[in-house]
């Protein structure tokens, strides 16, 4: 999968704009990034890449491409 | 898997009670957490209102107030009670077991086995397999399994993770020791890996120095070790892969026909979970009962809640085939599949009693 299908996968997820996500965006600095879409996270990452994400991995991404590395 | 079955115990009664106090989140929180965060929480969790205990109501008055019920209804004679357990969060007090208090309050027999379980969302199920395990080995003809919490009282007041998600409430379950039952099937886990998940860290024995003022958490909640911490994200990504794996295995084993559920009674977590189990697990969406919505996340209760919720108003005499699966603190998870009929189902008690002679002297 490339880089603009899992930006644009993280952006619905998020719901937020097209194209308003870069692999260099901090996280923390995504309102969106809240509780509710963690868990959206999990289900996205068990779904649709079939891994198991655990709560410390969640708490390890600083990046948006941390989880683009993730969904590989 | 540690899984079960009984043969010669009936599900004879069940009845919940909530307090008449009824809150709609949206007007308590929308000018604390603003509107937008409010109507979010409520399409995700499913919450709309709850009933919320007086400051004087604990737990075991809405046990009492349903195990009255049912004693009442089904014309009980008391001595044959030989177990009642109740399974709590929120005991009366920190000793003893407030299922003594309820011993007495209930005029049972000095020949009755009484305890206290402490478990929350996955205790209907535990408590159903210890009440029945009990039963199954001993001469006790009826068995009550008492079950409740007041969630509300150890909550921060501005935790948005939790204060608008729970409702108080409690329960009773009578069985009935009967030769031609119905089986009752189930299965469990536990994994104390992530008994910090959720827990009120001070208020024990482990944390005694822990200081009271309420400061703001990593995940940006005011909330003291006196509170509730609930790692919902934790807990979410726990429900969402071992409870789906625990319900195929059990499937799997019993042979267990998912035509013939009548009602998927599950612990009412919040409707977002629900929603990935009933996919995760392949279940029929319509036979998914929904009672938090109303009623809020009511821990213990919420299995039994959901039943007096579906059937309380139906009488039309036929056996209901429940899955009923709780999970949550601990961690622990559990399911138990079992037949009920729907006569024996009371509608949902609103009530304002409670104990008035629950202080002690000091003279």
């Amino acid at each position: 999968m490339n880089d603009e299908k899992k930006l644009a996968m993280l952006e619905e997820l998020m719901e937020l704009d097209e194209g308003t996500l870069k692999p260099e965006t901090e996280l923390a600095d995504i309102d969106e990034y809240n509780s509710m879409a963690k868990l959206s996270l999990i289900v996205m990452m068990s779904d649709e890449f079939g891994k198991k994400l655990t709560n410390d991995q969640i708490k390890s991404f600083k990046t948006v491409h941390d989880i683009m590395d993730y969904m590989a | 898997m540690i899984h079960s079955q009984f043969n010669n115990i009936k599900i004879a009664g069940i009845a919940t009670a909530v307090p008449v106090g009824r809150e709609k989140i949206a007007d308590k929180y929308g000018h604390v957490f603003g509107d937008e965060k409010v109507t979010k929480f409520s399409k995700t969790t499913g919450v709309i209102e709850r009933h919320i205990a007086k400051k004087e109501q604990c737990s075991s008055d809405f046990a009492y107030i349903a195990a009255e019920k049912l004693l009442f209804e089904k014309g009980i004679n008391r001595s044959e009670i030989g177990i009642c357990i109740f399974v709590t969060q929120t005991p009366d007090y920190r000793i003893p077991a407030t299922a003594c208090v309820l011993h007495k309050r209930l005029g049972l027999s000095k020949d009755c086995i009484c305890f206290d379980i402490n478990l929350g969302c996955s205790g209907y199920v535990f408590g159903l397999e210890t009440v029945s395990s009990l039963m199954q080995s001993s001469n006790v003809k009826y068995g009550l399994l008492l079950v409740g919490d007041t969630m509300t009282k150890m909550i921060a007041p501005n935790d948005a993770s939790s204060v608008m998600l729970f409702g108080d409430s409690g329960s009773a379950t009578l069985l009935e020791k009967a030769d031609s039952a119905p089986a009752i099937k189930t299965a469990y886990r536990t994994d104390g890996e992530g008994f910090k998940a959720i827990i009120v860290p001070a208020d024990a024995y482990r944390n005694m120095d822990a200081p009271e003022e309420r400061t703001v958490w990593g995940d940006g909640n005011e909330r003291s070790d006196y509170d509730l911490y609930m790692n919902g994200v934790e807990v979410f990504g726990f429900t969402v892969t071992e409870v789906p794996a625990l319900i195929n295995e059990f499937v799997e084993e019993n042979q267990i026909n998912k035509e013939e559920i009548d009602c998927y009674a599950f612990h009412q977590a919040n409707c977002f979970i629900l929603k990935q189990l009933v996919k995760k697990a392949k279940l029929d969406n319509d036979k998914m009962h929904i009672s938090m919505d109303r009623y809020g996340n009511t821990s213990v209760t919420s299995i039994p809640l959901t039943l007096c919720d579906k059937y309380g108003d139906c009488s039309d005499g036929e056996n209901k085939k429940i899955f009923s699966c709780g999970f949550g603190i601990g961690l622990s998870w559990g399911i138990a599949e079992f037949e009920v009929n729907a006569n024996d189902i009371y509608p949902i008690i609103e009530t304002d009693d409670y104990y008035k002679d629950g202080e002690v002297s000091r003279d």
